[in-house]
């Protein structure tokens, strides 16, 4: 099942899917919608996860969250990640449970 | 024509391979620091003499790519491929290979000369990480030396390596055998054989391969030069796009990676360790819920605490020391307006700088190299990220926010651990607003004393709303966007003391150099003004500010003015300029309340500024000054108007 990155346990794994801009605006009322800059603003980040070795089809593990929904320990690549939680919810996984 | 005999190498790599401590070991004490051109972004520079080579090292930031996401990597790519160094040696940390050889990949497609330093050897090695240096050579096409940088292992021979790699290549073009997928190449290779026909500067794979990935830079520059070859290429990036499913730039990652790995698992062989890892046991500890919270808090106090031991300390024998010349020199000079004016003027802003600043910077900057080498620098940043993220920086800033309640100058050169430039400002912004030592004996030493110490703490949490404030303000308005975290957890390891010491020193002679001349200029200039009786009129001039908006008594202005050259005094200057200590019979609680608010709020001192010139340029530092100059006059006014209601 396909999950974000912050919903798996710790010592869990899973294969990254895809990695999706949802903006957190249910209180505005509305879903994100591509304005100008949006589109520059997607490509750093997936750029900025993928140079990091977060590209799709990549086995990622959770060591740890930090305590306060901080932010997600990671593994990927034999490399050890901290990604903020925002960043961790916009990464979505597939998970064998 | 170059002269054969002087060399220029480029040290680059990730962050936290271990490059600062080959940088060290090759240079020695023949280093300097400085910033890139314009830019916010450390440059550290060497020379030494090898083989009857005068070699020039230059250390490129660490970073993970060489795309434009940040200044560090626009700077780094731009050095290699423009001023051609005559080796790149890339520090490739053994233990983290796979993402380690990402970056190599990108260096060899800017077809250098070049040559690994596989380092942190004994690392890999700890984690049952072994090694096969002929085969990586073999499939890299580039020499491979392994080295243990911190115990100096391997060093040599990288160097004579990296003269061979020189002598062997002269003008020779380096073509690497590395190729990704073949939906990838295919297209490369159109591109090639087009860019070949038009005479670049960037070779023509690598220009290929960075418009395929929608390069901004190097579109730019090929636009201009030749807009058929980017029609093309965006035609060509959109079949990859439909073949890959996500964008062409993703595409080209996902096939550099996936050399990486392939690469990565034939060389290395693991073998875990069943042994448990005391670092692993360390960093559970530290980032433990309960235990590390508390961890942070004493470790914060502990260098809050050693910083200001050790600065009152060496700053009091400092003063003994300069102030013992003082007699004799009175002596010979004293007397005379010229004598008085130099050394009240020069020495006296020179004694400020060495006594009142360097004593706190030194160990500081110890401490926070210590820190960031050990590795705890990023558990305090994981653990405080979701805290920092309220004012729209990450965990990293909490360190220089903390430091900032010590001296506001450290912390501000601190801010240089925040990766973008828009970062570094807002924090740098943030950290200045914070009261400092000298700051808080004003509130508490003014307010806690004489109209209640809850007004004191009140005072202090006052402070705290407008830093949140102003912080989301400013990370609102500033142009750019807000980075989230993605940080590396580096193994915990025993920093190698010969590099933290070196950095601390050479951080200190830049700032020796930078600063102390502004803080003596301001020191000078107020002496001058004094010495020419214009400290009164300028008061009478700031009257319609202090005694008009913020009700206070005129020679309350000269004591602003003072206190920006040495806050710690403003206090006294305070007393003297109204012939009392007893602050009670010469101000009402609400003035006191006033006066506090502005010192509180107003640029912390020249030294502070000088810091901020040094790490943000004139204009930046001018900006933030003007603006809390100005803000906090506005908010004490505002204070002088409503307080009376309360108190």
């Amino acid at each position: 099942m396909e999950l974000p990155l912050t919903e798996l346990k710790n010592g869990e794994s899973g294969v990254i899917n895809s990695i999706r801009i949802v903006e957190r605006s249910e209180h505005r009322g509305r879903r994100h919608h591509w304005h100008r800059g949006a589109h520059t603003r997607y490509t750093t980040f997936m750029k900025r996860l993928t140079d990091m070795g977060l590209t799709p089809g990549v086995t990622v593990t959770v060591v740890k969250s930090a305590p306060f929904l901080g932010p997600v320990e990671i593994t990927v690549r034999g490399s050890r990640l901290a990604l903020g939680r925002g960043m961790a919810n916009r990464i979505f996984v597939e998970v064998n449970r | 024509m170059k002269d054969k005999k002087k060399l220029v190498f480029a040290l680059a790599g990730n962050a936290n391979v271990g490059k600062s401590v080959i940088f060290n070991h090759l240079t020695g004490l023949h280093q300097h620091i400085g910033n890139w051109p314009g830019k916010t972004v450390e440059r550290a520079e060497g020379t030494l003499h090898f083989q009857g080579y005068t070699i020039d090292i230059i250390d490129l930031p660490g970073i993970y790519s060489l795309s434009t996401f940040s200044i560090e990597e626009l700077i780094s790519r731009e050095f290699i491929a423009l001023k051609k160094p005559d080796t790149v040696i890339n520090v490739v940390d053994a233990s983290v290979l796979e993402r380690n050889l990402f970056f190599t990949l990108q260096l060899l497609e800017l077809e250098t000369p070049m040559i690994i330093a596989l380092n942190q050897m004994d690392i890999a090695k700890s984690k049952g990480v072994e090694i096969d240096c002929k085969r990586l050579e073999k499939l890299l096409g580039v020499p491979v030396i392994p080295t243990i940088a911190i115990k100096g292992v391997g060093i040599y021979q990288l160097l004579s390596k990296a003269i061979q790699v020189v002598e062997a290549n002269e003008s020779k073009k380096k073509i690497y055998p590395i190729r990704y997928g073949k939906e990838i190449e295919t297209r490369v290779s159109k591109l090639v054989d087009m860019i070949n026909a038009s005479q670049l500067k960037y070779p023509a794979r690598y220009t290929s391969i960075k418009l395929l990935e929608n390069d901004e830079e190097i579109r730019k520059e090929i636009q201009s030069a030749s807009p058929k070859i980017v029609a093309v290429s965006e035609k060509l990036s959109r079949e990859i796009e439909d073949l890959h499913g996500h964008d062409c730039s993703t595409a080209i990652t996902c096939g550099r990676y996936e050399v990486a790995g392939h690469i990565a698992s034939e060389v290395q062989e693991i073998i875990p360790s069943t042994k448990p890892d005391l670092g692993e046991l360390i960093d559970d500890i530290t980032t433990h819920p309960l235990l590390g919270y508390p961890l942070v808090f004493a470790a914060l106090l502990s260098i809050l605490f050693s910083v200001f031991t050790f600065g009152d300390f060496f700053s009091g024998y400092l003063t003994d020391v300069f102030y013992c010349w003082k007699p004799l020199f009175m002596e010979l000079f004293g007397g005379s307006l010229i004598g008085e004016l130099f050394w009240a003027g020069i020495i006296d802003g020179i004694i400020a700088g060495v006594t009142i600043v360097v004593p706190y910077i030194t160990p500081f900057y110890l401490m926070l190299y210590l820190l960031e080498d050990s590795g705890y620098l990023s558990r305090i940043a994981f653990l405080m990220d979701n805290l920092m993220h309220k004012i729209g920086l990450h965990g990293k800033a909490f360190i220089p926010l903390i430091l900032g309640f010590g001296c506001n100058v450290p912390a501000c050169l601190g801010c240089r651990i925040m990766e973008t430039e828009r970062e570094r400002l807002i924090a740098g912004f943030v950290v200045t607003l914070i009261p400092c030592a000298a700051q808080s004996i004003i509130i508490l030493g003014l307010i806690g004393e004489y109209v209640g110490l809850e007004w004191a703490l009140l005072l202090y949490a006052f402070d705290l709303i407008v830093i949140l404030i102003l912080g989301r303000i400013a990370f609102k308005t500033l142009p750019g966007e807000p980075t989230a975290l993605i940080m590396e957890m580096p193994s915990y390891k025993v920093p190698h003391p010969e590099t933290v010491i070196k950095q601390t020193w050479f951080r200190i002679e830049e700032f020796i150099k930078v600063s102390l001349p502004l803080i003596v200029a301001g020191s000078f200039s107020l002496k001058l003004l004094e010495l020419l009786n214009l400290l009164n009129p300028i008061a009478n001039l700031l009257s319609p500010v202090t005694v008009l908006w913020l009700g206070l008594p005129v020679a309350t202005g000269v004591a602003l003015v003072f206190g920006v050259l040495r806050k710690e005094l403003s206090l006294i200057m305070l007393a003297t300029l109204l012939g009392t200590t007893n602050f009670s019979y010469v101000l009402t609680p609400v003035q006191m309340m006033t006066f506090a608010v502005v010192t509180m709020f107003y640029i912390p001192c020249t030294a502070t500024i000088a810091a901020l010139i040094q790490e943000y340029g004139w204009k930046k530092a001018w900006y933030v000054t003007v603006f809390e100059i100005v803000f906090a006059i506005a908010l004490g006014g505002v204070a002088f108007r409503i307080l009376p209601l309360f108190i």
